[in-house]
């Protein structure tokens, strides 16, 4: 079953220096229950832009996006409920425990009593942060916050898991517990859409991609798929060819710049990146 | 709207302002030692002030009477008395010759201080040689003929001391005169009995608890609201741009929480550091002022400062009572703001910009002589304000009598501010606003580039400040010309085609595709403008009445009324055609072009319309420039705006609004003309003492003609409708664009 169905999503903003910044352009994808799907890309490709939209942070421009079978736009409430996000931008309150974090969101999702703080100790022991229950935030190391916050996304059992390059700033220990989250989550029937631009963690992790770039789809299909497509068994060769065919075929036709140029076009993309 | 969720967001807010060191010592800690610390700091001048002294130094003091000296010394006083002999060595020849010559030319008595540009260095350098912050120089013959001679003061206006040691030698020359005066009044035989003047007694019915209550109720409001206002922006910063800053806030836009409940949760907590701090800031000022002007009076000082005691407690509850609603209006602004922010750093910029825009209203109470009025009380926070003044002073029905308009004003105010922080909040472009990469040349040449049909929201309230600006200073160096046919005409002309339409058409062809579009020139409609022109007749005696309304409670100066009868005078010689193309026509023209042409046109854009016709309709009243035009032309202006609104464009407005100036200006013309109502018009038109006015009937009637019309245009809905395939046409191009890129 398809939990996550984007299909020609658009998405501009307004740009001083361009008047119109194009972040993501007909961009399709599904993912389902069981699954992780990644979302691949080289900085501010529009990852974040996607995963907000699916996250009904921001609106989308055009296009259609359905979580769970709710719309982004006009069920924006029951999405909320049926999603789970974490990202770097999502930070944990410096002046707040871990317990009372998790407390707080289960609240807003208006968990009762009995039924939230089972869940929480659940979580907590889960995710091994019961050492580190009263510790606020801002003397928390990056990997205890990174935990806080996946305790957060995971306190409504949500069947939509949103990680975006939440392994980015982790250290091997804490990124390898992440991952195995996030298969244990899979295992649980989640449906888990997974943005990285480390090729090893979408190797490990991930049953079907999506690469985009400069606001586009430019491939999708299993991992075996794309290997068998491109006749390139290793992963990172067959991404940075993908990336440059398509640079290529761009300058062809005159538009925007290539790879070597690639900063100066994610200056502008990473816009919405940074909140 | 989960009341649920503003709860929690509120709770979790509240606890994590009061974990915060800094915020607690800015809202807690620093009222409680500021004003202490103040009053310490206060005391202690207070003493250096009284402990200061002055001296005085009098040349040829030995030419002065023994029998009346002026000199005594006395321990508790404050003069330094410094004696120097006329003919002192530190006195050269120069000097001594030029005080001779100032006592001679001066004809006025003892204690003046006239100085001559060419003495004025001698003497100067001779008040620092003597070292002394005044001088006194008594003439040789002053002991022989006492009322002929006159005494030379000098001093330097300059020093503080020096005014300070003049009025100290005053009050004792003073005092040593009326003793001469009456030992010479003794001798004459003629007593001293004819020098005391009839006693005048003094009798205050206010008791010291009013006096208390008045003196205070001018103070701590305003200390009141600026604390308010400042307790507000700090815990709104941190709320907003903090969190921005430290990417909390996409975890919470995430959650189930709306951006409304959001808002609504931070909103109320920053409401309540903001009551928090204004009641804790109030309450230790006021005790520490009571607790050192009790000092002060018991040192002797005046009764007013003796008659600030303790608030009276009654008094404190009002006060309590303003700061609730005041604190409401001044976090949903402070919110609104910190939101345009994207760092802590960038929101403190905003403190000082929202501040100037408070402070106005805040010190507008202080004035003395303003007092709660019908006038006053429509007046955002300075009416809240002077309500509790009068509740304060005990004037209850005078309070309740305008309780009515101070709390929709109040109320008006709070929900607008709110409904910008979430209009805010829900604005992807300011919550996700990234630091501007481009340089100041590709932003013009980008807005060149990108022109639209229209002009943008910030393009047309730009225009329309320009406007105001250039009319302020268009108005003052046209005033000085003197009131005739011509310099009407000339100012008319230089004012609506200078000012007024220049402006709005060099910004229409430069900054949008479409001119017609962005001064909204819509095909005319012949029963929409009929509609126009008839609702301009019949409205015309409801906005006399309310012009004479407003005229009665904000009086025109007596210069103001001497010109507008000079003016009226002037058109009623002029042929008419030329008064109505003049005064009617072009202003009626240029004005709807600007407000609710290329103003309008920017503004109304993404659903704004309460917002287009809200604010064109307070540019076009303060663009009149008279007070009492400002609020009549902004009412009318809500009207026009609507009427813009419905009907999609200006021609409606401008028949509107050329048929009323019309009415006015023929009204005025035949008033003074003395001319006599012609018989077609005696129902509606009637003379009193020489002024046209409109009878009884008409009046009543109108009324009910007005309404009936309004609802046809209420009826109509073929102009939103144009406005709207326009508007969707705008974004199809912006779309268009889009794909060019």
């Amino acid at each position: 079953m398809d939990l996550v169905q984007v299909q020609n999503l658009c998405k501009s903003y307004p740009d001083s220096a361009q008047g119109e910044f194009i972040a993501l352009d007909n961009v399709s994808f599904t993912a389902r229950a069981g699954e992780v799907f990644g979302l691949l890309g080289p900085n501010g490709a529009g990852k974040t832009t996607a995963l907000r939209i699916l996250a009904t942070i921001l609106q989308p421009t055009s296009g259609s996006v359905r979580v769970f079978n709710f719309d982004v736009t006009t069920q924006a409430d029951l999405v909320r409920h049926s999603i789970g996000f974490v990202s770097n931008n999502t930070a944990i309150y410096d002046r707040m425990s871990a317990w009372e974090m998790v407390e707080f969101f289960g609240r807003l999702y208006a968990l009762p009593d009995d039924h939230l703080y089972p869940r929480m100790e659940k979580l907590f022991r889960l995710l091994q942060m019961e050492d580190f229950k009263e510790c606020p935030g801002a003397k928390m190391s990056t990997g205890m916050k990174q935990k806080t916050s996946i305790a957060r996304a995971l306190i409504h059992d949500p069947p939509v898991l949103i990680f975006d390059e939440a392994s980015l700033g982790l250290d091997v220990m804490v990124a390898r517990a992440l991952q195995s989250i996030v298969m244990d989550l899979r295992d649980h029937g989640k449906c888990i859409i997974y943005s990285t631009h480390i090729m090893r963690e979408v190797e490990r992790l991930c049953d079907r991609v999506a690469i985009i770039y400069k606001g586009k789809v430019i491939d999708s299909g299993t991992l075996e798929d794309l290997a068998d497509r491109h006749s390139q068994k290793d992963f990172e060769e067959l991404f940075f060819q993908l990336l440059t065919m398509d640079d290529n075929k761009s300058r062809q036709n005159g538009t925007c710049p290539g790879l070597s140029s690639l900063s100066g076009c994610n200056e502008n993309s990473t816009r919405i990146g940074t909140l | 709207m989960n009341w649920l969720h503003v709860k929690l967001i509120f709770h979790r807010e509240v606890r994590d302002q009061l974990r915060d060191r800094r915020t607690m010592f800015t809202i807690c800690i620093l009222p409680l030692l500021l004003y202490p610390l103040m009053g310490m700091v206060m005391m202690q001048v207070a003493q250096f002030h009284r402990e200061q002294h002055v001296t005085i130094g009098v040349v040829g003091y030995e030419n002065w009477p023994t029998d009346f000296p002026l000199i005594m010394e006395d321990k508790s006083e404050k003069i330094r008395w410094k004696k120097f002999l006329a003919d002192d060595s530190m006195i050269t020849e120069f000097e001594r010759t030029d005080l001779k010559q100032a006592a001679k030319n001066n004809s006025e008595s003892v204690g003046s201080s006239r100085q001559k540009s060419t003495e004025s260095a001698a003497a100067e350098k001779l008040l620092r040689q003597l070292d002394s912050d005044v001088v006194i120089w008594v003439p040789p013959s002053f002991k022989e003929s006492l009322s002929h001679e006159s005494l030379v003061v000098l001093s330097n206006q300059r020093w503080e001391r020096s005014q300070l040691a003049v009025q100290t030698l005053n009050e004792r020359i003073g005092a040593w005169h009326s003793n001469w005066l009456r030992s010479r009044l003794m001798v004459s035989e003629l007593g001293a009995a004819i020098l005391t003047p009839p006693q005048v007694q003094h009798i205050d019915v206010s008791n010291d608890e009013m006096k208390r209550a008045i003196i205070w109720s001018k103070i701590l409001p305003f200390v009141m609201l600026v604390w308010a206002l400042t307790g507000a922006f700090y815990p709104a910063i941190d709320l907003c741009a903090g969190e921005k800053e430290r990417g909390t806030l996409e975890t919470l836009l995430c959650s189930p929480a709306r951006r409304r409940e959001v808002v609504w949760g931070k909103l109320l907590t920053v409401m309540c550091f903001s009551i928090g701090t204004a009641l804790l800031n109030l309450a230790s000022m006021h005790t520490t002022a009571s607790i050192v002007m009790s000092q002060f009076s018991g040192l002797g000082a005046g009764d007013m400062i003796a008659a600030m005691g303790p608030l009276p407690l009654k008094s404190m509850g009002w006060l309590i009572l303003l700061v609730i609603p005041i604190s409401a209006m001044f976090s949903a602004l402070a919110l609104a703001v910190a939101c345009l922010a994207r760092s802590t750093k960038e929101g403190q910029y905003y403190l000082m910009p929202l501040l100037l825009v408070g402070m106005p209203l805040v010190m507008l109470p202080m004035i003395p002589g303003v007092t709660l009025s019908p006038g006053t009380s429509v007046v955002p926070v300075t009416g809240a304000v002077l309500m509790s003044r009068a509740l304060m002073d005990g004037e209850y029905m005078h309070a309740l009598l305008h309780l009515p308009m101070v709390a929709m004003v109040t109320i008006l105010c709070c929900l607008l501010s709110v409904r910008w922080a979430v209009r805010q909040f829900e604005s992807e472009s300011v919550m996700f606003r990234d630091s501007e990469r481009s340089t100041i040349s590709q932003w013009i040449r980008n807005v060149w580039r990108q022109r639209e049909d229209t002009p943008t929201p910030n393009e047309s309230l730009f225009c329309g400040l320009l406007i105001l600006v250039c009319l302020f200073f268009g108005r003052l160096s046209l005033g000085g010309l003197p009131l005739n046919w011509l310099s009407i005409v000339q100012s008319t002309i230089a004012v609506q085609i200078g000012l007024i339409l220049a402006p709005i058409l060099i910004m229409a062809t430069m900054l949008t595709r479409s001119v017609r579009k962005s001064l909204r020139l819509n095909h005319p409609n012949a029963s929409e403008m009929a509609v126009a022109f008839l609702l301009a007749v019949s409205l015309h005696p409801t906005y006399a009445a309310f012009a004479a309304m407003v005229g009665a409670e904000y009086k025109l100066g007596d210069q103001t009324i001497d010109m507008l009868m000079q003016f009226d005078s002037i058109i009623a010689a002029t042929p008419i055609w030329c008064v109505l193309l003049i005064l009617a026509l072009i202003p009626a023209i240029c004005e709807e072009l600007a407000f609710r042409g290329f103003l309008f046109a920017g503004l109304v854009r993404n659903g704004g319309h309460v917002r287009a016709i809200l604010v064109t309709s307070l540019l076009f009243g303060l663009s009149h420039g008279v007070l009492q035009q400002t609020i009549t032309a902004s009412t009318i202006g809500l009207l026009l705006g609507w009427i813009a609104y419905r009907t999609g464009g200006v021609a409606c407005t401008i028949v509107f609004h050329c048929v009323h100036n019309s009415i006015s200006m023929l009204l005025a013309a035949h008033s003074s003309r003395n001319a006599s109502v012609p018989q077609w018009l005696t129902w509606a038109i009637e003379s009193n003492d020489g002024q046209l006015g409109y009878t009884a009937a008409w009046c009543t009637l109108s009324v009910g003609v007005s309404i009936t019309l309004i609802a046809w245009y209420a009826t109509k809905t073929k102009g939103t409708g144009k406005l709207q395939s326009s508007e969707s046409k705008s974004i199809s191009n912006s779309n268009r664009t889009l794909k060019r890129v």
